[in-house]
């Protein structure tokens, strides 16, 4: 008899147990039937997952690459910037040496003048350009007639002095844009300095510092032909 | 008696798991074998039963004992990546369905005995 109850209340117990896990379960599975999971296995949902993260993982990564690719283009960018700024610089500082670019400096101007005495000569202009230089003149102009590596000073038949094939008559202007003080003084040296020598020889020179000398480009081509 | 029983515990047991909280998806799954292994192990003490075999440690030791293995099976195969609940679904039908067949026989033979008496 004994037996019997507890078998009954065993028998019950489980009954009671299995019909509760099973509404349980029911219940669940009911719950979840939504839209497009009630057709889904759990294994096709997985797979689903699976190829959404790594599909997820691809574009993180493909977005990771770019922006590598975006830092790397915004580099050479700056870089390139900096490139061009220096080479910019550089094609400034070059041109204004050469001539090519007009150029503005405190410096000295120099005018030699004819008189009814003495004409000049390319000569004096010449030793003037060489005494200029020397005392470091950057840009030296002639009437507004560049000096470039290749200038000459010459006067074909006695009369005109030609600067680079241009005619040139007095008054020469000659700008020379350097250290004022040192082109002076390079010009002015007692006795034996370019200007106590002309001023010798009769010639009438003058000399003028001044803060804001512009010197214009030179107005011609410069090109190799030869040269390689 | 039993049958009182049965009906009471079926009873409670849908009110229980009707008012229960839902479980999530994930647990689900092992939920469903424990049911299987569970509803086999009722068909087998049923079919001993009828056979006058019924062994209650059997019985119980099997509820319960099926089930809880099964979901750790199920578990196993998880973290294996291989569905292991498909061997035990298998295993626990098959089982299900010797034991209805059994079940069939003998009531088929009761009632064949009884209407051939007639």
């Amino acid at each position: 008899m004994k037996g019997k109850t507890t078998m009954t209340i065993i028998v019950g117990l489980i009954c009671l147990i299995l019909t509760a896990v099973m509404f349980m379960q029911f219940k669940t599975i009911s719950r979840i039937d939504v839209t497009a999971l009630e057709n889904m296995q759990e294994a096709e949902l997985k797979s689903e997952i699976a190829s959404w993260k790594t599909k997820y993982e691809e574009v993180l990564k493909k977005k990771e690459d770019t922006n590598l690719k975006i830092e790397e283009y915004r580099e050479n960018i700056t870089n390139n910037q900096r490139a061009s700024e220096l080479l910019t610089n550089d094609l400034n500082q070059l041109t204004g040496l050469i001539g090519l670019r007009e150029v503005t400096g405190s410096g000295v101007i120099i005018t030699l003048e004819d008189n009814e005495y003495v004409r000049i000569t390319p000569t004096d202009i010449l030793e003037l350009i060489n005494e200029l230089k020397l005392s470091g003149a950057e840009a030296i102009s002639i009437n507004d007639e560049r000096i470039v590596y290749n200038s000459y000073v010459v006067s074909p038949n006695g009369t005109f002095i030609q600067v680079d094939g241009v005619k040139l008559v007095s008054p020469y202007v000659v700008k020379a844009i350097g250290n004022p003080t040192y082109l002076e003084s390079g010009l002015s040296k007692k006795q034996y300095g370019y200007i106590d020598s002309k001023k010798a020889e009769g010639i009438s020179v003058k000399l003028e510092r001044k803060d804001n000398i512009t010197i214009n480009k030179y107005s011609r081509d410069l090109e190799f032909k030869y040269a390689q | 008696m039993v049958l009182i029983a049965i009906i009471i515990g079926c009873v409670v047991g849908a009110l229980i798991g009707m008012n229960a909280p839902v479980i999530s998806y994930t647990y689900s799954g092992y939920l469903a074998i424990a049911i299987v292994a569970a509803l086999d192990s009722v068909f087998g003490g049923i079919a001993s039963t009828l056979k006058g075999k019924f062994d209650m440690m059997v019985f119980v030791s099997g509820f319960f004992g099926n089930a809880i293995l099964s979901i750790l099976l199920t578990f196993l195969g998880e973290k294996l990546n291989v569905d292991i609940y498909l061997a035990a679904i298998v295993v626990f039908v098959g089982r299900m369905f010797t034991n209805l067949a059994i079940i069939r026989r003998h009531y088929l033979d009761k009632w064949m005995n009884r209407h051939q008496e007639k």
